[in-house]
C-alpha cells in the first residue's frame, strides 16, 4: 500500500466535462463494438479493452498493471460522428436556446440588466446562498424580447418535442434544430453571458451539454459474467454501448458514402436514442430500451436512482458481514450484559486474531480443534495475505506451521464483545454491547430485564448481532455502549434497565411486612447471588432462628447506601406516619440495610427504580449491573417461594359487592336522567365558556366516570391486598386498578375522540334505542364488567371504543417513524464539542451550551434538582424537606 | 338461530346472488346499451340480440369439448369459464341477414353460481368430481388459481352530500354528488362561496361556473322560476336574490354562449354552442339522462343541491355523515363483472367493426361468426381476474383465495374493502360506525395500516340486489302515501317517518326487497 499524506477537502465544485477533458481522461478510444476474440481474450480498442481495467482473474490491467480487484478501472471514449444532446440537460438547453439570440448568441438582456443580475449572483455566491431565484428570473426576462438588442435579428419560437428535439417555429414554417446547430450557437455565447445565466464558464460551458465524445465507463463497473454453460453474458451497460458504437459506425459509413439527408437524419435520431437510453432509460416519451428477453435495461440513471439505487441502497443502506439474526427468547439465568448465542452461529462467526509471541500457543490450540469443534478456527491468513480455510484434514498441519505475524479467524466464544440490536433503532439503547455466552439451541437468549431498552418481547421478535472485528471497536464498544454503561436513559435521567413484571411482584411479596424465613429458605433465596456469608438472624421462633424478607433484600444492596422515600403503594395520607405506615410504604435504607418499607416498581423497576438510580449514580456501573443481576435472581427465587397465580376466580366478588355496585350504577344513571331532565326543561346551568349541550355532555361524562371509579373502589376493597391482581397493580408489576375495575366492577364509558358515542342513525346511535335518547346506555356506557359479560349493545359500543385505539396505534407508529426520520436527518451532524458548545460540521455554533444549561440529562435526577438536597442529607444525616 | 340460518343460506350467498344477477340481467343490459355495432361501410351495421351463457367447458387439444369441473381447472391450470353466445344480425340497408348465434368469448364462471356445473349437484356427486361438498364457492378459477372478487365499499352514487369545506381559510358549504351512469362517474359540486354566490363544477369544465348561468342554460330562464326551483324559504330566497343580482346572463341564449365560452374557449361561436349543448347533456348529472329532454330534471336536481348548501349555511341541516352505512354502496362480484364486461365488450365491438371493414375491403361475404374473434373478449375478461388490475385502474380487486384454513377462506369471501387510501389517517372512516350494526362485524378488522378500512360482513348480513322493476317500486311507495312532486325527486315526506315496517310486510308478500341498506327515512 502506498502511504498517503492526509488531505482535507476544502470545497467541491460541480461542472461539466468538456470533450477535451473526456479525451484526456480516456485511456483508449473505442472503435469496435466487439468484446472478446475467439480465444476469449479482450479485443484491443474494443469495449473490453484491457486498458480500461480487467475483470478476469490472472490478467493485468494494461494501464496501471493491477490485477482484477486491485485495478479500479479506467475510462475510455467513443468519438461520436455527430453531436447529440445529453438528456440530463434537455431542460437547460431549452432555457438557454430561448434566452439567447439565434444569430449572435447574445443573452437577450440589456447590458445594465446583465450587470445587475451578475452583481446579485456574485453577492449570493459569496454568502453561500442559492442563486436559483436570480437565474430563473434571468431566463424568464431574456425570453421576452422579440428581437435581439445587439444584432436586431428576429427571434423565433422554440418548441420542444419529446425529450430532446428542438424545433424553431417561424410562422407556419418549422425548422428542426440539429444538435450541431445548437452546439454552434452555444459556442458563441460569451463568458460574461454564461455567468449571468448562473454558470461558471471555466468549468461549465453550455456547449458541453451537447456531447461529441462519449465516455466509456471502465470494464470494472460493467463486468460480464460467465454462465455455467461457459457462455459470457454482458452487462446492460455494455449492451447499450454496443448499440451506440454500431450506430455510430453505420452513421459514419453512410455519411462518407454520401447517403441522402433523410437517412442521415434517421441515423442521427437513432444515435440520439441510444445515447439517451444509455444515460437514462426511463425518460418519458422515449420507449425504454429492452433486453432480448423484453426486460428494460438498467442503465446509468437506474443504477443511481431510487430505493435500491447506489445512494439509498448501497451507500446509506449497506449490508454487512459478521452479523446474525434470529428469534429471541428469555433466560433469566443470564446476566443482563450477556446474550445467549446459538452454538451453530458461534461456529460460523469469527474474530480475527493477530498471532503474537504471547498468544501463539492459544491460537494454535484453536486451529488444532478445527472448524467443527467449538472454540476452533475457521481461517488462517498467512503473512502474504493468503487466506487458508481450516478443515478437519489440514488443521493439525496448519497448527504446526503457524507463525507469528499471521492472522487467524477464531470462532466466537464466551466473553467476546458483540453488538446486539433490535429494530426500530429509535434511541441509542437500541444497540448495546453484550458478552457472548454460547448456548445450545437456535435462539438468542437474553435476560428479560434488558427488554425495556430494546422494547423487545418474546412473541416472535427477532434481533441482530454484529461481531466486532478490531480491537479498537471492541474497546470502544466496551467503554461506551456496554449494557452497564446504558442502564440510565438519557431521555429522563433514570434507569431504563431494571426489574419488570415478576421481578417486581417477587420483590414486593418478599419485602412486604415481616416475612419470616428459616435458614433453608434464606439460603435458597440467595443461592443464585454472590452472597457468601450468613448474617445474624433477626430473631428466633419456636427455637429456630429466622430471617426477614427485608434482611434478605438487604444482602444484595451495596454497603453505605442511604435512602428514604415513599413507595408506589403510598396512599398520600394527610400526615405521613413514616416508619409506622400501615401499608409499609415508607422506605428507609441505612448503610445498605432495608429498615422499613416495601420494595416495588418505584424501587427497582425499569423507568422508575429509585434504588437502582441511586446505585448507578453513586456507585459504579459494574456495581449496578451486579445489583440488577442479583435483584432479578432473588425476585425470581422469591416469587417461586411464595407462589403466584391469577385466574378468573380472582375476579370474583361477593354478592353484596355486586349489589352495591349495581345500586351505585343505578344511582348514577338516575343522576344522569336528572341532568337530562334539567337539560330538557332548560334548567341546566351552562359551565363557563360552554353551551348547555356541551355542559350536559361534560356533566354526564363526569358523573359516569365517578360511578365507574367508585365501583372500582368497591371491587378493590372486597378483593383485598392479597389478591394477585391487586398485588400486581399496587406493586406496579403489571396492570392497574383501572384494569381491575373493568374486570370486576364496571367497564365504564366508551369514548371516541374524547366524547361519548353519538354518531349513527338520525337522532340515535343504534336502532335499539329511542330517538333522542340521551341516557347513559344509549351513548356507550357499559354497566357490566368483563367478568359478568357485556350485553350486545354494550359489546358493540365497546368495539367502537376499541377500534379507535387500534386505529390510533396503527396511525401513530407510521407517523412517529416519519417524524423520527426527519429529526435524525436534521440533527445527525450536530456534535457536542469539548468546550460544551453544540456545532454543526462547519463549526457553526448551534447552542453555546449543550441544552442551554450544559446538563447531561442522563446524569440528571429525572431532570429535577435533587443533587444538592441529597448532598445535604448525606452530610447531615437528616432528612430535608 | 345461527344453525337455522346457515342451513338455509349459503355463507357466500352475496357473491353468488350478485353473479347470478349479472348472468340474468347484467349481461343483457350491457348488450342493450351497446345495441348495434355501427360500421363505416355504407348502410351496414350489426344488430345485437340475446346473449346466452353456456356451461363451463374445456376444449381439448384434439378439439373435443368436455364439461369442465372446477378441480380439473385447478389441477390443469386452466380457467373455469363458459362460452358466451350472442345473437347477431348483419343489417345491410334494407336487407337483413339471418340472425346468427356466435361464440363471442369465454366468461369465467363463479363456483356454485347458476352456470356452474356444481350448482345442482348432490354431495355425493360433488365428491365424485373431486369437489369438497362443504366448499362454499363464490370465487373464480383463472389459470388454475382461485380468485376472489373483493367486495368494494363506495360512497353511494347519485346521492347528494352536503358538507363544509375550507377554501383559502373561509368555510364554505358544498353539495356533492357522484353521478353515475353506465360505469361513467361524474362528480358534480355545487358550492356556496364567499358573498353567498353559488357556483357549480362538473367534468368537462375547468374551474367553476355560476349557478344562475347554468340554470338559465338549461332552460330555466326567469328569476322567479329559478328561485321557486330552489326553495320557498324566505331566508334562502334572500340568498338567491343576491345571486340573481350578480347574474352574468339573463337569457337562455346568453347563458348558452357563456357556457360555450367555458367549455370550448378560443373556438368559433357555432362550435362553442354546439359543444355547450353536448356537455350539458353528457357531462352534467349524467344519471338523470343524456337527452335535452332531461334538462328540466337536471335543473331541478341542481336547484336541490343549491338548497342543501343554503340550508347547511343557515344551520337548518347538519352535514351528511359520509360514513353512515346508508350512504355506502357495496360493489359485489356481479357489479364488478358488469363493469369489466362492459369495457371488454366495447373492445370486442370495436374489433368486430374493424374485422367487418377489413372483410368488406377484401370483398368477402360478411359473416358474423368468422368476424368475431372470441379470444379478444376471453383475454380481456380473464386478465383482470388473474391480476386484480380492474378496469378504471383499480388494483387488488381480485385476490388469491386465502386457503390457510377453512375459516380464512370463508372470511376472505366475506371481506369488504374500502377504496380510501391507507396512507392517510382518515380517522372517521376507520371508526366502527353504529350503522354497521348487523351488517359489518364489529371485531374483525386487521391491525396496522388497513385497520378499519378492510372489513368483514356480520354473520347474518343479507345483501339486496338491484331492483329492476322501478315502476313497481315507485307505485308501492306512492301507495304508501308518498306524494308526487317532480319526476326525479319522486316524493317528499314532511315528517321523516319510517316505512320500514310497511315495506317489510310488502317484501314478504312481494318479490323485491329494498330495506337492507339502512333505509331509515325516505326524503
Amino acid at each position: 500500500m502506498i502511504g498517503t499524506v492526509p488531505k482535507r477537502i476544502k470545497e467541491i465544485r460541480f461542472g461539466l466535462i468538456s470533450p477535451k477533458e473526456y479525451r484526456k481522461m480516456s485511456v483508449t478510444r473505442v472503435i469496435t463494438a466487439d468484446t472478446y476474440d475467439d480465444d476469449g481474450f479482450p479485443i484491443e480498442m474494443g469495449l473490453m479493452d484491457p486498458k480500461m481495467g480487467v475483470i478476469d482473474p490472472g490478467l493485468r490491467c494494461k494501464t496501471c498493471g493491477g490485477r482484477a480487484g486491485e485495478c479500479p478501472g479506467h475510462f475510455g471514449h467513443v468519438e461520436l460522428i455527430a453531436p447529440v444532446v445529453h438528456v440530463g440537460f434537455a431542460k437547460l438547453i431549452r432555457k438557454i436556446l430561448r434566452a439567447t439570440c439565434k444569430d449572435c448568441s447574445a443573452l437577450l438582456l440589456d447590458s445594465t440588466q446583465k450587470k445587475e443580475y451578475l452583481e446579485q449572483i456574485r453577492m449570493l455566491r459569496t454568502i453561500g446562498q442559492p442563486i436559483e431565484d436570480i437565474t430563473n428570473e434571468v431566463f424568464k426576462e431574456a425570453r421576452k424580447p422579440k428581437t435581439c438588442q445587439y444584432c436586431s435579428a428576429q427571434q423565433l419560437d422554440i418548441k420542444v418535442e419529446k425529450p430532446s428535439t428542438y424545433v424553431e417555429k417561424d410562422g407556419t414554417h418549422e425548422h428542426k434544430l440539429m444538435p450541431s446547430d445548437i452546439r454552434a450557437r452555444f459556442e458563441k455565447i460569451t463568458d460574461d453571458d454564461i455567468e449571468v445565466m448562473g454558470m461558471d464558464p471555466s468549468v461549465a460551458r453550455p456547449e458541453w451539454t451537447i456531447m461529441t465524445v462519449l465516455p466509456v465507463p471502465p470494464v470494472t463497473m460493467r463486468p460480464s459474467i460467465t454462465l455455467e454453460s461457459g457462455q459470457r453474458s454482458e452487462d446492460d451497460l455494455t449492451h447499450k454501448l454496443v448499440d451506440i458504437i454500431r450506430i455510430n459506425q453505420r452513421f459514419q459509413e453512410n455519411r462518407e458514402a454520401g447517403a441522402p439527408q433523410l437517412i442521415i437524419e434517421d441515423l442521427w435520431e437513432l444515435l440520439q436514442y441510444h445515447v439517451t437510453t444509455f444515460i437514462d432509460n426511463a425518460v418519458s416519451g422515449v420507449p425504454p430500451a429492452r433486453h432480448r428477453s423484453g426486460r428494460p435495461l438498467k442503465t446509468l440513471s437506474q443504477r443511481l436512482k431510487g430505493k435500491e439505487g447506489r445512494f439509498r441502497g448501497s451507500l446509506s443502506g449497506k449490508r454487512v458481514n459478521f452479523s446474525a439474526r434470529t428469534v429471541i427468547s428469555p433466560d433469566p439465568n443470564l446476566s443482563i450484559s450477556e446474550v445467549g448465542v446459538p452454538l451453530t452461529m458461534a461456529m460460523e462467526l469469527s474474530i480475527p486474531v493477530n498471532v503474537t509471541k504471547r498468544n501463539i500457543e492459544e491460537v494454535r490450540e484453536y486451529i488444532k480443534r478445527g472448524p467443527d469443534n467449538h472454540p476452533g478456527a475457521n481461517y488462517v491468513i498467512r503473512d502474504d495475505n493468503r487466506r487458508l480455510k481450516v478443515t478437519d484434514k489440514n488443521c493439525e498441519e496448519l497448527a504446526e506451521t503457524l507463525e507469528i505475524g499471521w492472522k487467524v479467524d477464531r470462532q466466537l466464544k464466551n466473553g467476546d464483545v458483540i453488538l446486539f440490536n433490535r429494530q426500530p433503532s429509535l434511541h441509542r439503547m437500541s444497540i448495546m454491547a453484550h458478552e457472548v455466552k454460547v448456548l445450545p439451541h437456535k435462539t438468542f437468549r437474553l435476560n428479560p430485564a434488558v427488554c425495556p431498552p430494546y422494547n423487545a418481547d418474546f412473541d416472535g421478535d427477532e434481533m441482530n448481532m454484529h461481531v466486532l472485528q478490531t480491537e479498537e471497536a471492541r474497546a470502544e464498544a466496551k467503554m461506551l455502549i456496554h449494557v452497564q454503561e446504558n442502564i440510565l436513559s438519557p431521555r429522563f435521567g433514570g434507569p431504563i434497565i431494571g426489574g419488570i413484571h415478576d421481578h417486581i411482584s417477587g420483590m414486593y411479596m418478599l419485602t412486604k411486612g415481616e416475612n419470616r424465613l428459616d435458614k433453608n429458605d434464606f439460603l435458597e433465596m440467595l443461592r443464585k447471588s454472590r452472597i457468601s456469608q450468613i448474617i445474624e438472624p433477626e430473631g428466633t421462633q419456636d427455637g429456630k432462628p429466622y430471617w426477614t424478607g427485608k434482611q434478605v433484600f438487604s444482602q444484595i444492596l451495596p454497603d453505605g447506601l442511604n435512602m428514604t422515600y415513599k413507595a408506589l403503594l403510598c396512599e398520600n395520607c394527610a400526615t405521613c406516619k413514616k416508619e409506622d405506615c400501615n401499608r409499609d410504604a415508607y422506605v428507609t435504607i441505612r448503610d445498605g440495610q432495608l429498615l422499613s418499607g416495601t420494595i416495588d416498581e418505584k424501587a427497582v423497576g425499569a423507568f422508575k427504580g429509585l434504588i437502582l438510580d441511586r446505585i448507578v449514580k453513586d456507585y459504579t456501573p459494574p456495581v449496578a449491573l451486579q445489583f440488577i443481576d442479583d435483584m432479578t435472581r432473588l425476585a425470581i427465587r422469591s416469587i417461586m417461594h411464595f407462589g403466584f397465580s391469577f385466574g378468573i376466580n380472582d375476579e370474583d366478588i361477593p354478592e353484596e359487592a355486586s349489589a352495591q355496585i349495581s345500586e351505585l350504577l343505578e344511582d348514577a344513571e338516575a343522576r344522569v336522567m336528572d341532568l337530562i331532565i334539567a337539560f330538557n326543561e332548560g334548567n341546566l346551568e351552562p359551565l363557563p365558556g360552554r353551551t348547555v349541550a356541551e355542559t350536559l355532555e361534560l356533566r354526564i361524562m363526569q358523573e359516569l366516570g365517578k360511578a365507574r371509579d367508585s365501583t372500582g373502589d368497591i371491587a378493590g376493597n372486597y378483593l383485598g391486598l392479597d389478591n394477585a391482581a391487586v398485588i400486581m397493580a399496587v406493586s406496579g408489576a403489571r396492570g392497574s386498578m383501572l384494569n381491575l375495575t373493568q374486570m370486576a366492577g364496571c367497564v365504564g364509558q366508551q369514548a371516541v375522540r374524547g366524547e361519548r358515542i353519538r354518531r349513527g342513525y338520525a337522532g340515535r346511535t343504534l336502532s335499539n334505542f329511542n330517538h333522542g335518547d340521551l341516557g347513559a346506555g344509549a351513548h356507550g356506557f357499559v354497566k357490566s364488567s368483563y367478568k359478568k359479560g357485556l350485553s350486545p349493545t354494550e359489546y358493540f359500543f365497546h368495539a367502537i371504543g376499541g377500534r379507535e385505539g387500534l386505529v390510533d396505534t396503527a396511525v401513530r407508529t407510521s407517523q412517529s417513524g416519519y417524524l423520527q426520520r426527519r429529526l435524525v436527518n436534521a440533527l445527525q451532524d450536530l456534535e457536542v464539542q469539548y468546550d460544551g458548545t453544540v456545532r454543526d460540521t462547519r463549526g457553526m455554533v448551534v447552542q453555546f451550551k449543550y441544552g442551554e444549561d450544559g446538563v447531561d440529562p442522563m446524569k440528571s435526577d429525572y431532570s429535577k434538582p435533587q443533587t444538592i438536597r441529597r448532598i445535604i442529607e448525606d452530610v447531615t444525616g437528616k432528612e430535608v424537606e | 338461530m345461527s344453525r337455522a340460518y346457515f342451513t338455509r343460506e349459503n355463507i357466500v350467498r352475496h357473491h353468488i346472488d350478485s353473479f347470478n344477477d349479472f348472468l340474468d340481467y347484467g349481461l343483457q343490459k350491457v348488450i342493450k346499451e351497446q345495441g348495434t355495432i355501427e360500421t363505416d361501410i355504407e348502410d351496414t351495421y350489426v344488430r345485437l340480440g340475446e346473449i346466452r351463457v353456456g356451461k363451463p367447458t374445456v376444449k381439448e387439444a384434439d378439439g373435443a369439448q368436455d364439461l369442465l369441473y372446477p378441480n380439473d381447472g385447478r389441477l390443469r391450470n386452466i380457467t373455469y369459464s363458459a362460452p358466451l353466445f350472442l345473437e347477431m344480425t348483419i343489417v345491410k340497408g334494407e336487407t337483413e341477414n339471418e340472425p346468427v348465434e356466435a361464440v363471442i368469448g369465454q366468461l369465467p364462471i363463479m363456483l356454485m353460481s347458476k352456470c356452474c356445473n356444481l350448482a345442482e349437484m348432490t354431495h355425493e356427486e360433488m365428491v365424485g368430481v373431486g369437489e369438497d361438498p362443504l366448499d362454499p364457492g363464490g370465487y373464480f378459477i383463472v389459470n388454475g388459481t382461485e380468485r376472489v372478487l373483493m367486495t368494494l365499499e363506495d360512497l353511494a352514487p347519485n346521492k347528494i352530500f352536503a358538507d363544509f369545506e375550507v377554501r383559502y381559510g373561509d368555510r364554505i358549504e358544498v353539495a356533492k354528488v357522484f353521478s353515475e351512469r353506465r360505469g361513467y362517474r361524474a362528480l358534480v359540486v355545487v358550492e356556496r362561496g364567499r358573498k353567498s354566490i353559488v357556483e357549480v363544477s362538473f367534468p368537462a369544465i375547468s374551474g367553476r361556473l355560476s349557478f344562475i348561468t347554468l340554470m338559465r342554460s338549461m332552460g330555466v330562464e326567469t328569476d322567479e322560476d329559478i328561485v321557486n326551483m330552489v326553495s320557498d324559504n324566505p331566508e334562502v330566497i334572500k340568498f338567491m336574490l343576491e345571486n340573481l343580482e350578480e347574474a352574468e346572463v339573463h337569457t337562455i341564449e346568453e347563458a348558452m354562449e357563456k357556457v360555450g365560452s367555458r367549455v370550448a374557449a378560443g373556438q368559433t361561436k357555432e362550435y362553442q354552442i354546439k359543444r355547450a349543448n353536448y356537455v350539458i347533456d353528457r357531462y352534467l348529472l349524467p344519471h338523470l339522462g343524456n337527452d335535452p329532454a332531461h334538462r328540466t330534471v337536471k335543473a331541478q336536481y341542481l336547484a336541490r343541491m343549491a338548497e342543501s348548501c343554503f340550508e347547511l349555511a343557515l344551520g337548518r341541516r347538519q352535514p351528511d355523515d359520509k360514513d353512515h352505512y346508508a350512504n355506502k354502496r357495496l360493489k359485489l362480484s356481479g357489479d364488478l363483472m358488469e363493469d369489466l364486461f362492459r369495457v371488454s365488450f366495447n373492445r370486442l365491438a370495436r374489433d368486430v367493426k374493424y374485422q367487418l371493414e377489413r372483410a368488406n375491403m377484401r370483398n368477402r361475404d360478411l359473416n358474423v361468426v368468422t368476424v368475431v374473434r372470441a379470444d379478444v373478449l376471453t383475454e380481456r375478461l380473464a386478465h383482470p381476474l388473474a391480476t386484480g388490475n380492474w378496469v378504471g385502474g383499480r388494483a387488488g380487486v381480485s385476490q388469491l383465495l386465502d386457503r390457510i384454513d377453512y375459516m380464512a377462506a370463508l372470511s376472505h369471501l366475506r371481506r369488504v374493502i374500502s377504496p380510501l387510501s391507507r396512507a392517510q389517517p382518515h380517522f372517521e372512516a376507520r371508526d366502527l360506525h353504529p350503522t354497521q350494526w348487523g351488517r359489518i362485524c364489529p371485531s374483525e378488522t386487521p391491525e396496522g395500516p388497513n385497520c378499519g378500512l378492510v372489513k368483514n360482513f356480520a354473520q347474518m348480513v343479507e345483501i339486496s340486489t338491484e331492483v329492476y322493476d322501478l315502476k313497481g317500486l315507485k307505485q308501492t311507495l306512492y301507495n304508501l302515501g308518498v306524494e308526487h312532486v317532480a319526476p326525479q325527486i319522486m316524493g317528499l315526506e314532511e315528517t321523516p317517518i319510517t316505512y320500514a315496517t310497511e315495506l317489510e310486510a310488502i317484501e314478504q308478500s312481494a318479490e323485491y326487497n329494498n330495506t337492507d341498506e339502512g333505509g331509515d327515512s325516505f326524503e
